[in-house]
This record gives structure tokens, sequence and C-alpha cells, in this order.
């Protein structure tokens, strides 16, 4: 029933996608596109999931398997959470400079609305 | 012209009930796309496929070859090390971005046209609200009240913390750190955190690493700014003494990488003996790497979450003095 | 010699210049980007080495796999950096174009504040590295890392001056545009690899036809788009004419000739070496048209801005979807066309923004309206620009012509496409010519209120760069045959490319593609392209922006959401396009 989650994963993409598109303030904005963010987490830590699969750590295996087992048994995906790890740091970056740029276009333009802030244009 | 401006304002009040921009194009627009990536999605193999053969390989060289019982880490670090290499800039890329967007105005020393080009573009717009009537002017009224009253603080002597204020006295608390219980509380916390986030990254093998221990050092420095005030951390978060040190981690890993190429012929392998499996330093350099990271990533956040707070508005043109400290040519 | 383990070293370079150059810059303010030239240098060094290797003979493929993991069995976890014709074009392009704009930035902002020289020099250098990584990876997650990198240091530069609220603005706009294709190309990524079960782009290509079902056209479509939005193709083009036109010039040429080439490099790697193109035939026909489009609107639209910077940056749009046009030609000369095309547009691209910044750097406007009385004011910058302008268009001794000519020749078997690719070569001449006359020719009374005069280093890059264009203009036959044949041809073959990058080297099928200046009907096509869009200049200039031209300016009305909007449309019809 993985499906469950990738329909879910989508459903909260466009959730924010629709913040995106239909709100005008621009931290409604920065939101929007965190919800889209943590859905393609959402995404790609289901991608990697396998029926029934144990952590791919081999620290400690779990009760009455050998490492050896767990290395050629059922496990979850490790290069899927690497990606997955390396977006999350990506979407901090990219987050942090959002909010400098908000500010920014706050003070000069004296508004948070989309609207107001529409000099480039044609 | 009052006509125009008058229809406009009339335009705006129209819009300032409504806080979306056309709603029924945008759930069209997401529905359409929803359906495309459902159909995509559905398609995937489900959770009794096979792992990638990829996959698979990673698992079988974790112990061997990387010497480490986190097979995540051992991608991170190890196998797919170039890539954590781009990661580690990308987070330089994002700091460095906001420093430069929340950097203070220098003087500059001779005509720069952007500088006049903005301070018309300035011009343009502030003449535009200056235009509008009542609401408007009411709302960047009071936001420039407060902006005032904000900077009024930083300067005044107000109380060192809430439990100096006497007792009935009405003023709102403008105390510069938090009560004693939760600033005791906070060192106490900070400790354990701190500790927690170092061990996260040298002895308790999480996939990751330095990432989510850097995050969680940063978040300790986040704490004490919060519970004792910026007088008390402000000597420690300057960026003269941060950035070296982000510096210093980041020449790390480059040394690291470099050295690799150097002894054993590519870039990020490891040229370290592999100590036992679980000790402090299994996994040979990728330990170093870590630690490395770990560092960048911690002086990173704190960098540029304190350059987020320490903006000024010395570009908007509020500031009267802006006008002196730039020498935009003998003209004006 | 083994160039292998060289691979790597022009990304490491220039990265290990960033990281100093923050503190150097307390030391003496031009100190970073002083180290800066030094990196690129020393990166362009070792690029000419690993050259030398790769375009002997009909060409060579090299693949390097870092950290020591080996592919095993045609698979490969490990990343994979590979020297190929196409790559090494793009990547010596960069360090190349990269060197120059640094001493001209040197040479113009050298007055500026310490930190923001310091900075500037980190936020450049770590742009040109990604791009490096770019060109040399083989592996999707890695592209995707250097995407990120590419995208986040330009966000800096465009926000790079201050005191300009449209430069806050067009960095808002960028960020948005830019993060939703992140996320794109991240999901695509993420998608493929459960679909094919790889990373690695010959791994991909040998997988191909796992990719056919509707989770790996879902995730191509995602890609494309996301990578689109990078290149600035139509409908997601919308931030680049704003943020193209912030920042200061050498950034500014930076974006327009070299960072969209990301997205075009990398475009054509998915439709032609990982699908290949028969798997690919519905991308390929999704991006022959998707480029057709931003051809035309681009050139339209360059037609009647007044803002100089602005226009280049519609051009842009438009010579972005002339290249893919020719890139997804997939025929010989189309795609030998489109890689000499993208080292043209590098060179005139950058020309032509070093004298629009140096213009508004000088005079404080870069509005056309209010410029003009240049050719005699500054005759060195308008050269400069004239030949840029020259060269876009097509005039034979320039190196628009043979590039151009190439990718007509690629794309005559479709006879609506070619018809549509000279009328957008038509409107894009008009609209240089437009911007030629009106801010540098025009006879102009007042005297400019400021006009500092430009430096050395500005004016040796604009020479550099106008000899570049001459240079390429006059020797079509030595680049074609050594850098721009090899280079399709390996795009051509992805099956040499997929077994090159897994088993370490290859060497690339020779493919002939001619081409001959003395060719009656190219001069004809040429001149007759020429004169029509003077006449078109002429009108446009006599009588104002035609109708047609302001209703697509209303569309683009400059609100972030509209953008999406815009956007979104066209990620669903690329997605549909390919599940069609």
């Amino acid at each position: 029933m993985i499906v469950v989650n990738y329909v879910g994963a989508v459903v909260l993409f466009c959730v924010g996608l629709f913040g995106v598109l239909a709100r005008r303030n621009l931290i409604k904005i920065i939101m929007g596109l965190s919800v889209m963010e943590a859905a393609t987490y959402l995404l790609l830590v289901s991608l990697a999931y396998h029926g029934g699969s144990t952590a791919p750590v081999l620290t400690q295996p779990p009760h009455g398997m050998t490492r050896a087992q767990v290395v050629h048994g059922n496990v979850a995906d490790p290069v899927l959470q690497n990606f997955c790890l390396t977006a999350i740091v990506i979407g901090v970056a990219v987050t942090a400079v959002f909010l400098t740029v908000a500010v920014r276009v706050g003070q000069h333009y004296r508004s948070m609305d989309a609207d107001d802030v529409k000099a480039l244009h044609g | 012209m009052i006509e125009q401006r008058a229809a406009e304002h009339a335009e705006r009040e129209l819009h300032a009930r409504s806080d979306f921009h056309r709603v029924w194009l945008a759930l069209l627009l997401v529905g359409a796309f929803a359906a495309i990536l459902v159909l995509g999605v559905i398609g995937l193999p489900r959770e009794s496929a096979a792992l990638p053969a990829v996959a698979r390989h990673a698992m079988e060289i974790a112990l061997p070859r990387w010497g480490q019982t986190e097979v995540v880490s051992a991608i991170i670090y190890g196998a797919r090390g170039f890539d954590t290499f781009g990661e580690t800039f990308l987070l330089l890329a994002a700091v460095v971005s906001v420093v430069t967007l929340s950097r203070a105005r220098e003087p500059r020393h001779e005509y720069v046209g952007e500088a006049s080009a903005g301070q018309a573009e300035q011009e343009q717009l502030g003449h535009k609200s200056s235009e509008d009537e009542s609401s408007e002017d009411e709302q960047e009224h009071e936001a420039r009240e407060a902006e005032e009253d904000e900077e009024d603080d930083d300067s005044s002597d107000g109380p060192a913390d809430p439990d100096r204020i006497g007792l009935g006295a009405r003023a709102p608390e403008r105390a510069r750190a938090m009560s004693v219980v939760v600033r005791v509380g906070a060192r106490a916390a900070a400790v354990v955190l701190a500790v927690c986030g170092i061990y996260l990254a040298t002895w308790g093998y999480t996939p990751g690493g330095g990432f989510p221990a850097g995050a969680a050092v940063s978040g300790v420095v986040l704490l004490l700014y919060a519970a004792l005030g910026h007088r008390a951390v402000r000597a420690a978060v300057r960026p003269g003494v941060l950035e070296p040190i982000e510096l210093v981690g980041a020449t790390v890993i480059i040394v690291v990488g470099v050295l690799g190429l150097v002894l054993t012929g590519s870039l990020f392998a490891n040229f370290l003996p592999l100590a036992q499996p679980q000790t402090i330093l299994a996994g040979g350099v990728q330990q170093i790497y870590s630690f490395a990271e770990l560092i960048e990533v911690a002086t990173g956040l704190t960098i540029a979450i304190f350059s987020l707070l320490g903006m000024r508005r010395e570009w908007s043109g509020d500031d009267e003095d802006d006008a002196s400290e730039d020498d935009t040519g003998d003209a004006s | 010699m083994n160039i292998q383990p060289l691979l790597p070293l022009p990304v490491v370079l220039p990265i290990a210049g960033a990281v100093t150059a923050p503190l150097l810059s307390r030391w003496h303010r031009r100190l970073p980007l002083i180290v800066a030239i030094i990196t690129m240098l020393a990166a362009m060094g070792v690029l000419a080495v690993i050259a030398r290797q790769v375009y002997g003979g009909s060409g060579h493929l090299v693949s390097e796999y870092l950290s020591g993991e080996h592919p095993f069995s045609g698979k490969a976890l490990g990343i994979a950096l590979v020297a190929g014709p196409f790559g090494m074009a793009f990547a010596l392009l960069t360090a190349t174009l990269g060197l120059l704009l640094l001493v001209s930035a040197l040479s113009e902002l050298g007055d500026l504040g310490q930190r923001e020289l310091g900075v500037l020099a980190c936020l450049m250098q770590l742009l040109l590295a990604a791009l490096i990584g770019s060109a040399l990876t083989a592996d999707t997650v890695n592209l995707f890392v250097w995407f990120e990198v590419a995208a986040l240091a330009s966000y800096g530069l465009t926000g790079f001056f201050l005191e300009q609220p449209t430069a806050l603005e067009a960095a808002f706009k960028v960020l948005v545009l830019t993060s939703i294709a992140g996320f794109l190309v991240f999901m695509g990524s993420a998608i493929l690899y459960r679909a094919a079960g790889g990373l690695n782009l010959g791994q991909l290509h040998h997988a191909a036809a796992l990719m056919n079902g509707t989770p790996g056209q879902v995730g191509v479509g995602l890609l494309l788009a996301g990578f689109a939005t990078k290149a600035g193709l139509v409908p997601f083009h919308t931030w680049l004419p704003d943020a193209h036109a912030q920042g200061p010039s050498a950034v500014s040429a930076l974006f327009s000739a070299l960072m969209v080439d990301l997205g075009i490099v990398a475009i054509a790697r998915i439709s032609l070496q990982m699908l290949g193109a028969e798997e690919g035939r519905h991308a390929l026909v999704l991006l022959t048209w998707a480029g057709m489009v931003s051809a035309l609107l681009g050139a339209l639209m360059a037609l009647v801005q007044d803002d100089l910077k602005r226009l280049l940056a519609w051009d842009t749009v438009s010579q972005c979807g002339v290249l893919v046009v020719g890139f997804a030609s997939a025929k010989a000369e189309g795609v030998a066309g489109a890689v000499y095309h993208l080292l043209n547009h590098g060179l005139f691209k950058a020309l032509l923004f070093l004298c629009a910044g140096a213009i508004l750097h000088a005079t404080g406007t870069a509005r056309l309206s209010e410029m003009g009385g240049l050719a005699r004011r500054r005759p060195f910058i308008t050269a400069g620009f004239t030949v840029g302008a020259l060269a876009i268009s097509g005039v034979p001794p320039l190196n628009g012509f043979a590039s151009l000519g190439l990718i007509h020749k690629g794309i005559e078997d479709d006879p609506v496409i070619h018809v549509l690719a000279i009328v957008a070569q038509i409107i894009t001449v008009a609209a240089l010519g437009r911007a030629t006359y009106l801010g540098f020719y025009r006879r102009r009374q007042q005297p400019y209120e400021h006009l500092a005069p430009s430096h050395a280093g500005m004016r040796f890059s604009l020479v550099a760069l106008g000899a570049g264009c001459a240079a390429f203009g006059a020797l079509p036959g030595v680049l074609i045959d050594h850098v721009a044949a090899p280079a399709a041809s390996i795009l051509l073959h992805p099956g040499t490319f997929a077994e090159g990058t897994l088993k370490g080297a290859a060497v690339v099928p020779k493919l002939t593609v001619s081409f001959s200046y003395t060719s009656v009907s190219d001069l004809i096509m040429s001149a007759v392209e020429i004169v029509l869009g003077g006449l078109l200049a002429l009108l446009v200039v006599r009588h104002g922006e035609p109708r047609p031209v302001t209703w697509i300016r209303r569309l683009h009305s400059g609100s972030v959401n509209d953008y999406v909007a815009f956007a979104v449309v066209g990620m669903i019809v690329y997605c549909g396009a390919l599940l069609g």
C-alpha cells in the first residue's frame, strides 16, 4: 500500500503549488514552496521503502539476523535516502536566501503583496 | 492623471479584501498537474519489487571497503563523496548569498551607475506610495513607528531580564534576556544538546553525520541567543569570528579530497587505514570529512541566521545619512 | 599520459579560490578577484591538457570514477566524470569566458566596498565551478547538485546591487521559479532511478527500454521541464529577462552566456545521450516546438524593449530556443551547428552584455530612449556592440553566419520549422539593429550628466571577445572538423557514450559535417534576412510597437503568481506531450 504514500506526496506537492499560485503574500508563497519541499522528501523516502524491509544499518542487526543476512536481505534503499539528505540541505539553504530577499523586498516596496512588486513587467 | 490614481487606489482596495489571486485558474492547473503526477506515480514499482542492483552493491561494500556499519553515511562520505562536496559548497553559496543580501552599506569610491539608477528607481517607488490615500498610509505609518521603536529599544537601557521589572509596573516587557528559570534551563540544556550534537557526528553514525550534527549545534546557539539575549552571544557570533572557522572547515574538506587524489589517484578516495567499525576512527577519511562538515554547517547556518537578524535599512533610502556616504560624483 | 585523475581538478580549483575569497578581501579589496583570475587560469590550463587528448583524431571519451567506486557489470554506484568532445567544449567555453569576465569585473568594479568584492568573487567562482562540474558529470544526482549550486550562487548575484529595488524583485522571481525547477529535477531523477534502477547516464541509456512506461515518461518530462527553466525555454522563461538585466555587467554576461547553457547541455544530454533518437522521439518533437516558440517569442519581445539589458536577455531566450531546435533536430548538421552556436552565443552575448553594462556603469542609464550619441562619445564600446550585433545577425565574416547556417541546414527537412526559424532570425536582426541605432548611433544633442571613463581591463575583455567572434567566424572549418563534429558525433552515438562511461574510454566515431562558406544559397539567404530585418527595424522605430506584441507584453504581467502559472502550464504540456 505504498501507493497511498506516493499519491499523498503528490497531493501535498499540489497543495503547496496551489499556495504558490494563488496566494499573493510573499511569505505565504515561501511557505507554499516549503510544503512542496516536504512533499518531495516524503515521495523520496516512500520510494526508498520495500515491503517489510529493515533499515539499511549494520550496527545492530534485528533479532535473529546476522549482518550478512541484513546485507543480502530485505533492506530499504540507502541511495535514495542519501539523495533525500542532499535535498534537505538544499531546502534549508534556499529558505534562508528566500527570507532574506523577502525582507529586502519589504524594505524597498513597503509591501508584502506580490501585486505591488511588479515594477519589472513586459 | 488624478483619475488614474483614484482608479488604481479603488482597485487596490478591492484587492485588499481578497488575499487570493485567480483561485479558479490555480485549482484548474493544480488539478491537471496532480492528475499527471498521479498517473506517473501509480505505475512505479511497488514495495514488492527487488532492490536495485546499485543499492545492493552499496550494502555489500559498506563494511569491507568503507569500514562503516552505517550504510547511508558510507554512501554520503564514501562512495558518493563528490556529491557531498558539491553539497558543502552549495551551503557555502547560500550562506555567502545571505551575507551578500544582508550586508551593510559601504562607501564607494567612484561613480557607480547602478547606484544612481537605483536611486531613480527608489524615487519612483516612493513617489507612487506617497500619493496614495488613507489606508495604505496608515499601515505604513504604523510600520514605520514600530521600526523606530525597535531601534530605540536597542540603545535604551531596558532591564536585563524580566525578573528585574518592579512589581506592579505597567510597562510592557522590554527585557534583553528571559527570566531566570529560562536562563538556567537553557544553560543546562545547551550543554546537553551540544554534546549530543557532537556525539552524533563522532559516535552515533547517524545517516548524514556532520549535517544533522551541525544543525543541532547551530540550534544550541539560537537557544542561547533566545534565552540570554543578544549581548551574551554577541562576541561569539560575530562574522569576524565565525567566517574563518567556516572557511577552515571547507578547506579541510578540499584538502581531504585532494590528498585522496594525490595519494590514491581518485578524488575523495580513502587513504587512511580503516579502523575497527563503530569506533571513533572508523571509516578512515570519512570521519574527518564528517567532522569538517559539522564545523562548516554549524558555523554557516549561524552566520546566515545572525546576518538575517542583523539586517539594517540603509539601502532603501529611509535614512538621511545614506546620501552622504555614497560618493555619486561631484554634481550632487 | 593518464589524464583521468585530472578530471575533477577544473571543478576543485575555482572552489578552492571561492573558499578563500571572503577572508582575502580584508587584506586588500581586489585580492579575491585576482585570486579568482589565477584559479580560472589554472582550471583553463588543466582543461587544455585534457582537451589535447579528447580532441585528437576523431575524438575520444575518457571517464573517471570518483572515490574509487568503479562500475560493476554495467552498473555504477560511484559518480562518473566524463570528458568527451561535447562536455569539454562547454567546460572550455566556461573557463575562458569566465576568465575574461573576471578580468572585466576586476577593472570595472574594483572600487566597490571591501565586503562586496569579497562576496562577488566568491559567488562568481562558485557559479563557474558549478558550470564546469555540470559539463563534466555523467550522473543525474551530481548534475542536480551542480544545478543547485549554480542556482544559489545566481540568487546572490542577481540581488547584488541592493540599492536597486528591481534587483531584489528579480531575485525573488528567480528564486521562486528556479526552486520549482529544482523540485522537478529532483522528483524526475528519483522517479527515473526507481523505474530504471540507476543514476549514471550510461547505465540509464542501456536501461532506456525500462523508461518507456508512464512513470519513466513522467520522470523524463519533469527532468526536461526543470532544465528548461534553467535554459529559459517557453513557458518557463519568465524569470530570465528580469534576472539577467540585474547585477553587474560581468554577472549578467555570465548568466546569459554560460548559465543558460547548463540547462541546454543537460537537455541535450538527456534527450540525445540518455534516451537516444528512437526512444526519445516524443521528447525531440516536444523540444523542437518548445524551442521554436521560444525563438519567436524572445525575438518579438526583444524588438520592443526599452531597457537595453532586458532586450539582450530576451534575445538570450530567443537564441536558447534556436539552440534547442538545433539539438532536437537529431541530424549531424543541426547538432554540430547547435554546438558551434553554443560557443558563438557565449562569445557574442558576453560581448553585448559587457558593452551594455559598461554604458550603465558609466552613464547611469541603460534605457534606449535615454541613450544615443555614444558613437561619438564612446567609440570603443560602440564598436564592440556593433560587432556583437553583426555577429548575431549572421553577417558573413563573423561567427553567427556559419553556426546559424548549419542549424538551418539541419532543420530544412521540416518546412514549417525552417520557415519559422528564418522568421525568428529576421526579427532578431531587427531587434538588434533597432538597439544599435537607438542606443549608439542616433544623434544626441544634450550632453550626458555623467560619463565615467572605461578602464583598461574592460577594454581588454571587449577586444578579446570581439577577436573571438571574428576568429570563430573566419575559421569555421577548423572548429567544425575538430570541435563541433566530434561533439555532434558523441551526442548522436549514445551507445558509444554509454560504453565509454562504463568502461573508462572510448573512441568517438567519425562524423563528417560540411559547411561551405561560399555556398551561394546561404549567402543569399543571409542577405535577405538582413535586409528584411533592417526594414522591420525601421518600421518599428517609426511606428512603435505592433499590436500583437503589446498583447504578449501584457501577458508578462510581472506578478509572481502569473509566472508560476505559466510554468505549471509548461509542466503539464511537457509531461503530457511525452505521455501522449
